[in-house]
């Protein structure tokens, strides 16, 4: 099986490879598996609170090429969206970028499950840290 | 009842006819499979198919011994190991392991709810710190760089994968049992049962793939 040259150009060049604090309130962190090939991704977002613009997204995936491309890709994509824009990304979005082969959609599929991983977190430090207005009954 | 692989009444090869694996050897669909008995079985059919012993035979019946015997070897070759035997049930139940996860995420886009992910969080985490562990090691053989300690912390967590994957073959080998006592009952066992257990089934190999790849990558690094 031969790798799209967009492929190989994001397993060459991964952008965004990195961390940030899993702890801080601004960063929602998805951490994913693909049980078929035991790939596994993480990927992390930095929100601004105002906006719920992604202002920043690293990742780091243990996997084929395709899988790293994937992620690559995605945090490339999250960055400047706001988390709703971002919560569109369909994993045959990514499949197109990449002209990914049939056999190698599960690693797309992985990429939107962390990006969605990731929001479910943010989102959950939010409600944790803001106060849930009462409800007037 | 096995597959008919030779005429009744005058012993030629006969043409193979679509079965399962399980069918071929003439087996029920369980997965506590005898596997001495199979290999007994397998060299007796593979002495009969073998087309060099059916060369004085007519062009279609070495045709037929050929695509038997080939049908023969990946029928024996799938049904001897405990893990492809166990995917290929799944795969005779219909289970598509890559369907299910894509389906999975796309119930989540549609309802906005989390996707539950199939390996739990804390087999995810262990396996991203070995790994960032394993990148470290071979960062430093390229530097040339020696950490013993690390070298260390690897082989311990090497050590606790080998015990995972054993507990993990244990555990699969319960759902077997579950699994062959749906196959005793016969009709009497549900629909609903049979994906219940082929669900565990599922959910135990994916478990074990993720430290299969893991004890790979692992030994790769460390011998290096």
């Amino acid at each position: 099986m031969s790798y799209s040259d967009k492929v190989i150009d994001h397993y060459n060049h991964p952008r965004n490879v990195g961390s940030m604090d899993k702890a801080s309130t601004d960063v929602g962190t998805g951490l994913v598996g693909a049980p078929e090939c035991g790939d596994v991704m993480k990927l992390q977002i930095k929100v601004n609170r105002e906006t719920n613009v992604i202002e920043d997204a690293k990742f780091k995936t243990f996997g084929c090429g395709s899988a790293i491309a994937s992620s690559s890709l995605a945090t490339e994509w999250v960055k400047g969206k706001t988390v709703d824009e971002a919560l569109a990304i369909k994993n045959m979005d990514i499949v197109k970028e990449l002209s990914l082969p049939p056999v190698k959609i599960h690693c797309s599929v992985l990429a939107e499950d962390a990006i969605r991983a990731a929001i479910g977190d943010w989102k959950k430090k939010q409600e944790a840290t803001t106060p849930v207005a009462a409800e007037a009954k | 009842m096995r597959a008919a692989h030779f005429c009744e009444s005058c012993g030629k090869v006969q043409p193979p006819v679509p079965v399962d694996y399980f069918s071929f050897f003439g087996l029920p669909p369980r997965l506590s499979l005898d596997v001495a008995a199979l290999e007994k079985s397998f060299y007796e059919l593979s002495r009969k198919l073998h087309p060099d012993l059916n060369a004085r035979a007519g062009s279609q019946e070495q045709e037929w011994s050929l695509e038997q015997s080939s049908l023969l070897n990946d029928a024996y070759r799938t049904l001897r190991d405990p893990i492809k035997r166990t995917e290929y049930l799944l795969h005779l139940e219909g289970v598509l392991l890559e369907e299910q996860s894509k389906s999975a995420t796309e119930q989540a886009r549609a309802t906005g709810e989390l996707k539950k992910q199939i390996v739990p969080p804390d087999l995810l985490e262990e396996v991203f710190e070995l790994n960032l562990h394993l990148e470290e090691l071979r960062m430093n053989k390229k530097m040339g760089d020696d950490d013993p300690a690390l070298f260390e912390e690897i082989g311990k967590a090497k050590l606790s994968l080998e015990a995972k994957h054993e507990a993990l073959l244990r555990e699969l080998q319960t759902y077997w049992k579950e699994w062959d006592g749906l196959i005793d009952r016969g009709p009497d066992a549900s629909t609903t049962d049979r994906q219940r257990v082929s669900g565990k089934l599922v959910d135990v190999l994916n478990r074990r793939n993720y430290i299969r790849n893991l004890v790979r990558d692992v030994n790769a690094a460390m011998e290096n």
